[in-house]
């Protein structure tokens, strides 16, 4: 009973404020609308139209110049009439999630202190004879580790958000999205069956739709909200049809996370493979693996909270929660595991090669996420469950603060995104931070991705795929790199660029996960260092275990760390003071994303359009259509020629019928003659 | 009286009365929504009385040409409970919806003499009796794209009746082939669907009149190389009928594959079964490519309900519980979704008065309520999560896997190619700049959304608590499922 | 005795068809209507009086008296036709055909 109120509440709080948020905002623009001249041909009814005073109108006009920008800080703030509704839109964002924060940081103390496990049955989704789907939560060990850092990551960007979004147009439209977003979020993590978890996965990938094409008004944002959409759900369909043939061949009892893996082993291998390969298609999908990533780009175009939460830390880890959850399903089916870790390894190099010749700030930080994530599937194919999640869990504090501190320095230089055009800026708290983020992304000692990252290369290292670890090191250090490039060109140049410092509702939650970024590492300590692997004992997961020497694991540590502390090095004397980045030559291969965008617009886009046409001119209209008229068209003809003798002259059809009656008496004649 | 016999013949009543009895317009709109209203409640409490545990139900049997063996059989189960449910949640919604657009009599009476014609045809048992209402349906749509139809309304109303009456024909035949065939093997004719059944047939005749039957249902859906009046059809038609045709006609040919074929002829029809599924899942993905490239609303959304209702028609095809419970879920699911969507095509059309994609565009900006239910309706056309769309495009694709992965993957494809033109089409319509037709966009009025909200709560409905809805289905489905697998095992 | 009497039926009839086909006047084409007639019934008293039996001579008078009153309503017909057309020709009442839609 406790669970059920406690896992409801914790679900369903950020959907009701997220309803009461749409039921508001529903109502908000009619003012704002403009009349229309009249055409009143068809009786339309007015009454429902408040005509507008001119001055009224033209603040609709000006509070859309606001929004077309993106966000309000820029320009002058224009009073207008519905602002005393954004305190009640933040009131009602923030309980919505800061309720589910607080409800998942409880039941976080209590899985990890007390081992307890929430679970709670709401009802009956679906019950065809033996195809029973029970919309159930349960928050096991694992899902707590996700509540523990979804749930106060979420309220932190929302606190960021209430100043990133301040006096927008559409403020109510954006708490509620997020809302909604955090909602389907808990939805896939709490989620006890995979169906349910499906649902949660397809709402996320609904809700980043909308909110990357949330100015809507440049078409080309809506645009990339599509090809999230749509490539997001190619992995869809890899994730559902993996489910079906998982119901099909499991015997019945229900269709929960912990009867499949019971009957995993009755599952003929063949189909098992086939199962976890189109699992990890829908993680590819999400979680922006070659070849399904090439949306995450793209997605940038949302505002920038939008990045920092749910193309950063939130969302596009799912495929790893996913790929983690199914943790037995991959033990049992090391092909599919080796390919998941190549795939990670692929596009974590692939997306770090070209971060190194970005220049949009934003999209720097999306490479390195799908770079990040490459790392997790490099550890979930070898097996290291445990750390792969903890690394997502210390990634999503330092991404979330990276994403917030590049939101923070757009806004507050007028929008500009590109590093060439930021150069050399002052904006010292902001600074402080993102320099601390960065240095936790490339595994500095001792800030928190060092040992997340360190698990991973050593159980990398030690689960003998040279060829892996070989490519995760090159990465670390492109990853350096291109960090590193971003910080120095940002802050260490020669003009000196200075705005206002941001508002506090922005700083204090980026101090808050400034902190977190530092610290989170210490949940996890390795044995090198004697911890206790905290983390790893508390999920639980089916890991594999590696041994390694802890001579050897500090050896590769120090390794690690020297080689990055040189690359910066170089990295800082190649581009701090200096014109470099203006020189830099922006074409060749990698500026170009190795022409991924170029080859799927003309292999998949062009050829689908080109089929289209194909089928509605020259199938549907020519082959079909047209023979089909065409017969018709014959009878018309026939018919045509038949009515010559149909003149209408009275004195035709008296020639017709004698002629008939002759040809009856002849007909008569022979009869009669052969009858007698 | 009973509930059926009420159900099917208020409509065609108030029809015959309002035909003959000239009312101004005003009061023809009054009583065409008192009927239908009535109607809607009838089907309600049908709904509440029907039984979740047997599948036929409130049978009703008067003689009627006895000599010849036809009676009045009416008689409505799980699957048929759900279209009879839609097409009176539809008929008064569709006319809350329109009132201020049409001023024609003819308009409401037309609509009036479908609903019983589609009533009747749902509901029959006896096949002529069904021939009757099947025909009965398809006339008034002739008058209304005749009369009230858009562009070359003579030429499209005269090659669509040319199209079904044809089809109709083919089903004749072989309704009076099965009778003759019945009147030689056991004496008396028979035209019941219970007595057809046990009529036995060689092979070529089965296929025959298999065929008679399948032109008929096929070119109703359409299965895909009879499709060429759709498009045409759906541009020039009035939206009423648009609606009625995409929304419930249409589901009446799978449905009639199921409780006719399926029932007189079960042995062809599980021979044939592959080859209806392969053409299923080749329109499924055939007119969804095609609906990329079309630049005119209507004809869009025409092929998209073709390519759903090829995955319907994949769904009764694959012949096992989780087909037949999907593809009948997925009928009121797209009755519902595709209703809506329609409306609020027509909705706009009345605002901008043009159907073409390319010179819409930042409705989203000026009618944000607009611009929320309609992406809300074409998701769930998508069959995006908590739709109702889902829980029936899991079912099918479900049943699917069972029957065979490979025919499980192309059904599983439905979740790709819808996306491909409806997010092409929200984000041209929806969103970007505004342009001089839609900068005066007017947002919904409050008949409209009194239309439409029900419809959306509905699906949202559908979608979240669907175990609710299928236990109606389900012993249907069980009873034939059943009975397929005896048959399959003598 | 007969014989004779059925060839000229024959005779005239077939004159009457003729002129029922060729001619385009539409009083001449009513002239060999009435010939038509008359043929049939001559042919008619002809073997009524062959067959000695007298009702048939009662019919065909009946059928002459009927034909004048024809003869009457056809002469306005013409009236009325002449009117509209101002001319008897009978090709250019073609109504029945689908000339209109040419």
């Amino acid at each position: 009973m406790r669970d059920n109120l406690l896992l409801t509440i914790l679900l369903l709080s950020p959907l009701s404020s997220a309803a009461l948020i749409f039921l508001i905002n529903i109502f908000q623009k009619r003012d704002c609308f403009v009349v229309p001249p009249h055409n009143d041909e068809m009786g339309h009814c007015e009454q429902f139209v408040v005509p507008l005073r001119n001055d009224e109108v033209d603040h609709c006009e000006q509070s859309e110049a606001i929004q077309s920008v993106g966000t309000p800080r820029a320009f002058p703030r224009y009073r207008s009439r519905h602002m005393w509704k954004q305190p009640i839109y933040t009131f009602l964002a923030l309980t919505g999630s800061g309720i589910s924060a607080v409800l998942a940081l409880y039941v976080g103390y209590y899985s990890y202190f007390e081992k307890e496990v929430f679970s709670s049955h709401l009802f009956t989704w679906l019950s065809i004879g033996n195809f029973t789907i029970e919309v159930a939560l349960r928050a096991d060990a694992l899902s707590s580790f996700m509540l523990l850092f979804v749930a106060p990551v979420s309220f932190l960007i929302h606190i960021y958000a209430t100043g990133y979004m301040d006096k927008d147009k559409s403020y109510g439209r954006f708490f509620a999205y997020f809302n909604i977003f955090v909602f389907f979020m808990l939805l896939l993590v709490l989620a006890d069956n995979p169906i349910i978890m499906f649902i949660g996965w397809e709402g996320v990938g609904l809700v980043s739709y909308a909110l990357i094409g949330f100015y809507f008004k440049d078409i080309q944002n809506t645009y990339a909200g599509n090809k999230a959409f749509i490539v997001n759900r190619v992995g869809d369909f890899g994730f559902l049809s993996a489910l079906m043939l998982l119901f099909l061949s499991i015997p019945s009892g229900g269709f929960s996370f912990s009867n499949i893996f019971l009957s995993l082993i009755q599952i003929e291998p063949f189909s098992l493979s086939l199962i976890a390969f189109l699992l990890f298609v829908g993680a590819m999908g999400k979680s922006a693996q070659i070849p399904l990533f090439v949306w995450l780009p793209d997605a940038m175009a949302g505002p920038t909270p939008v990045s920092a939460l749910i193309h950063a830390a939130t969302m596009v880890t799912a495929g790893v929660y996913m790929v983690a959850r199914f943790a037995p399903l991959y033990n049992m089916t090391p092909n599919i595991a080796l390919l998941i870790a190549y795939v990670g390894a692929l596009s974590a190099l692939f997306a770090a090669l070209i971060a190194t010749k970005q220049y949009d700030i934003k999209k720097i930080l999306a490479y390195s996420t799908m770079s990040q994530l490459g790392f997790m599937f490099m550890a979930l194919g070898v097996g290291a469950y445990s750390s792969a999640l903890f690394h997502m869990f210390t990634h999503a504090f330092f991404k979330a603060l990276l994403f917030m501190a590049a939101g923070a320095i757009i806004v507050a230089f007028h929008h500009k995104q590109d590093i060439r055009e930021l150069r050399g800026i002052k904006f010292p708290k902001v600074f402080k931070m993102m320099a601390i983020a960065s240095l936790t992304i490339v595994a500095i000692p001792p800030f928190s991705a060092f040992f997340s990252k360190d698990a991973i290369m050593g159980a990398l290292y030690a689960s003998g795929h040279v060829e892996i670890f070989a490519i995760a090191f090159v990465t670390s250090l492109l990853t350096a790199f291109y960090m590193s490039r971003m910080m120095f060109v940002l802050f260490f140049s020669k003009s000196e660029q200075s705005a206002d410092e941001s508002p506090k509702s922005m700083v204090y939650p980026m101090l808050l996960l400034t902190i977190f970024s530092i610290f989170a590492g210490f949940f996890n300590i390795p044995e090198v260092f004697g911890g206790a692997m905290n983390f790893s004992h508390w999920l639980n997961l089916a890991d594999k275990s590696f041994i390694i020497p802890h001579a050897k694991e500090l050896v590769l540590m120090s390794i690690n760390t020297l080689f990055i502390a040189l690359v910066m090095y170089n990295t800082y004397k190649k581009y701090a003071y200096t014109n470099e980045i203006i020189m830099e030559e922006n074409y060749g291969i990698v500026t170009k994303k190795f022409y991924i965008d170029e080859i799927y617009n003309k292999i998949i886009v062009a050829s689908l359009h080109k089929l289209s046409h194909f089928f509605e001119k020259k199938i549907s209209n020519f082959l079909i259509d047209e023979k089909i008229n065409l017969t018709a068209l014959a009878y018309l003809k026939f018919g045509k020629i038949i009515s010559i003798a149909e003149n209408g002259n009275v004195r035709f059809y008296a020639l017709y019928m004698l002629i008939g009656v002759m040809s009856g008496f002849v007909y008569l004649y022979w009869f009669l003659r052969s009858a007698v | 009286m009973s509930i059926l016999s009420a159900i099917i013949f208020l409509p065609i009543l108030t029809a015959i009365f309002l035909f003959f009895v000239h009312l101004h317009i005003n009061l023809v709109k009054i009583v065409y929504m008192i009927s239908t209203l009535a109607v809607a409640y009838l089907a309600v409490k049908l709904y509440i009385n029907f039984d979740a545990s047997s599948s036929m139900q409130f049978i009703e049997h008067h003689a009627w040409i006895s000599q010849y063996g036809i009676n009045y059989d009416v008689g409505v189960d799980g699957v048929s409970l759900g279209i009879v449910m839609m097409n009176a949640i539809l008929m008064p919604l569709v006319a809350i919806a329109l009132y201020k657009q049409r001023d024609k009599r003819g308009y409401w009476i037309n609509l009036l003499f479908v609903q019983g014609g589609i009533m009747g045809a749902v509901l029959a048992l006896d096949l002529m009796l069904f021939y009757l209402f099947w025909e009965l349906m398809l006339l008034p749509i002739f008058f209304m794209i005749g009369l009230f139809g858009y562009g070359k309304s003579n030429f499209i109303s005269m090659k669509f009746n040319m199209y079904t009456i044809f089809g109709s024909l083919m089903m004749l035949l072989s309704i009076l082939y099965m009778a003759v065939e019945h009147k030689e093997q056991f004496g008396f004719y028979s035209f019941a669907l219970d007595e057809l059944k046990n009529i036995t047939l060689t092979t070529t005749e089965s296929l025959l009149v298999f065929s008679g039957f399948m032109i008929a249902f096929g070119i109703k859906i359409p299965i895909f190389p009879f499709h060429t009046w759709l498009s045409d059809t759906y541009r020039s038609a009035p939206m009423g009928i648009v609606i009625v045709m995409s929304a419930l006609m249409a589901k009446l040919g799978t449905y009639a594959i199921w409780r006719f074929l399926f029932a007189l002829l079960s042995e062809t029809s599980q021979e044939l079964a592959p080859y209806f599924i392969w053409l299923g899942l080749f329109g499924l993905i055939y007119f969804g490519i095609s609906a990329i490239s079309q630049t005119h609303l209507k004809r869009m959304f025409a092929l998209s309900s073709a390519s759903h209702l090829s995955l319907i028609v994949v769904g009764f095809f694959i012949y096992n519980s989780y087909g037949l419970i999907g593809s009948s879920f997925f009928i009121v699911a797209h009755a519902l979704s595709s209703a809506a969507i329609f409306l609020m095509v027509a909705m706009m059309y009345e605002r901008v008065q043009t159907y073409t994609i390319d010179s819409l565009g930042g409705i989203a900006k000026v009618a944000p309520l607009f611009a929320l239910f309609f992406s809300f309706f074409a998701l769930s056309i998508v069959g995006v999560p908590l739709t109702a769309g889902f829980v029936a495009e899991v079912l099918i694709i479900l049943g699917a896997f069972e029957y065979d992965t490979i025919i499980g993957f192309f059904a599983a494809t439905s979740l790709l190619i819808p996306m491909l033109f409806m997010f092409k089409t929200i984000s041209k319509v929806l969103y970007g700049e505004t342009n001089e037709r839609t900068q005066n966009f007017q947002d919904l009025r409050v008949h409209e959304l009194v239309a439409i909200i029900p419809l959306a709560l509905l699906i949202l409905a559908m979608g979240i608590f669907p175990n609710y809805f299928i236990k109606k289905i389900e012993p249907t489905a069980k009873a034939f499922v059943d009975k397929k697998e005896a048959v399959y095992y003598e | 005795m007969l014989k004779a009497y059925m060839i000229l039926s024959i005779l005239l009839f077939s004159i009457g068809i003729v002129g029922l086909i060729s001619r385009r006047n539409i009083i001449v084409i009513y002239m060999s209507i009435e010939l038509l007639l008359n043929a049939v019934n001559l042919s008619l008293i002809a073997i009524s009086a062959d067959l000695a039996d007298s009702s048939a001579q009662v019919m065909s008078l009946i059928i002459i008296a009927i034909a004048a009153s024809e003869a009457a309503l056809f002469m306005s017909l013409f009236v009325v036709l002449f009117r509209n057309r101002a001319s008897l020709d009978a090709n250019l009442f073609d109504m029945l055909g689908n000339s209109n839609e040419r």
